[in-house]
């Protein structure tokens, strides 16, 4: 078995732009799921609306696309009414943190044991670009054509601050140690979030000077600071560029979840 | 095994060219029937996981698969080799 054993091959290709990074996570997914010898019947895909909330569409298994920001409400509803089914979400930038934000916060404080996938390209992609709750400071979108002025959403910390097991970032360019993420969050009782940094070409890479889908891979690649060094940099007290993101696992921990498989 | 690009899932975004460690990828010159310019393998036989997997009985190195967005790289099973009679003109 592979990953690619998972999708609905005459779906494929799918209509994502090339080069951008969500099939990369969607694969990464799928080979984590496919590891943990889950059958399809028992696996349940939900997400929102977006770009990334297409992915369910181009899996297997039965799957929620549901309305804007809604995912993990729907999501929560599906494991409470019957335990046994593996939910995994996959969600945006957008869906997640801007109009789903309460409803990311409170599944996290719930701690309820579902695998949130987040594939983060800092902006809109499906409706033409407009600026998201984590468009870094300085980035062009439509809605902030000179440059984002306000401070973005740090996804991981506000999961772990709100009460999430598992927390992790990885970026489009970490596709094993991505994969290795989603399946320890898929091991972990409770509510686990991984953040995937991706590239979005079309609505943010164009307007932000990457001209090609490599130089946005190469600007995730070279701006990731794992968290081993982070600590160290912290402990030395090193002054740590604004521009770069701590990738790794964040938070792992074992409170008390819902929803678990008795 | 044998690595291949399938051109009618190649979207030609080139991020194969950058992730793998042997640059088996090279970008491709010409557009295909669709327009898309389709990367070029640069000796494939080189690959980790063309040389290994069957040996290990295991998908080995498999970044680019991961990596590509469109699904468009796998590896399809070789003709078992056969001995060949060469004969040698004079
Ligand atoms: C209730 C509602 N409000 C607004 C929209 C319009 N809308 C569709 S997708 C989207 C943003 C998606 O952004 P994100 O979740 O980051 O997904 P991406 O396309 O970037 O993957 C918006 C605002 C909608 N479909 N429904
Ligand atoms: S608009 Fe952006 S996120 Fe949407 S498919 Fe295109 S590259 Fe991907
Ligand atoms: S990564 Fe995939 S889609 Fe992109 S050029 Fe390579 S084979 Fe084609
Ligand atoms: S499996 Fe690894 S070595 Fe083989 S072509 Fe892909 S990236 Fe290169
Ligand atoms: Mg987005």
């Amino acid at each position: 078995m592979s990953f690619d054993d998972w999708y609905r091959q005459d779906r494929l290709p799918h209509i994502y732009c090339a080069g951008c990074g969500n099939g990369t996570i969607i694969n990464c997914t799928l080979a984590a799921i496919d590891q943990m010898g889950w059958k399809k019947e028992e696996t349940v895909f939900v997400s929102g609306i977006g770009c990334s909330s297409r992915a369910p569409g181009y899996i297997l298994t039965d799957s929620l696309h549901t309305t804007h920001g809604r995912a993990l409400a729907f999501a929560t509803g599906v494991k409470m009414a019957n335990r046994d089914l593996h939910v995994v979400v996959f969600t945006g930038d957008g869906d997640l943190a801007a109009i789903g934000g309460n409803h990311f916060i409170h599944a996290c404080r719930r701690n309820i044991d579902i695998t949130v996938v987040c594939m983060n390209n800092q902006i809109y992609g499906m409706t033409g670009g407009q600026g998201s709750p984590t468009t870094p400071k300085g980035c062009l979108s439509s809605t902030t054509p000179y440059g984002c002025t306000e401070t973005p959403f740090d996804l991981c910390e506000l999961a772990t601050a709100a009460g999430a097991n598992y927390v992790a970032r990885w970026t489009s360019y970490h596709v094993k140690e991505l994969e290795k993420a989603v399946k320890v969050g898929l091991e972990t009782p409770g509510f686990s979030f991984i953040e995937a940094l991706v590239q979005c070409p079309t609505a943010f890479g164009r307007r932000n000077k990457f001209r090609q889908v490599a130089d946005h891979v190469e600007y995730l690649k070279v701006h990731s600071l794992l968290r081993a060094k982070r600590d160290r940099m912290l402990e030395a007290g090193e002054h740590i560029p604004e521009d770069m993101f701590v990738v790794g696992e964040l938070t792992r921990r074992n409170r008390p979840a819902m929803g678990v498989k008795p | 095994m044998k690595l291949a690009i399938d051109e009618t899932r190649c979207k030609g975004c080139n991020l194969c060219t950058k992730v793998c460690p042997y640059k088996i990828f090279k970008e491709g010159k010409r557009p295909n029937r669709k327009g898309i310019v389709v990367p070029e393998l640069d000796r494939p036989e080189r690959c980790t996981n063309c040389r290994l997997r069957n040996l290990y009985g295991r998908q080995l190195c498999g970044v680019c698969q991961l990596t590509c967005p469109d699904q468009a790289i796998h590896w399809t099973e070789e003709e078992p080799y056969e001995p060949h009679k060469v004969a040698i003109e004079y």
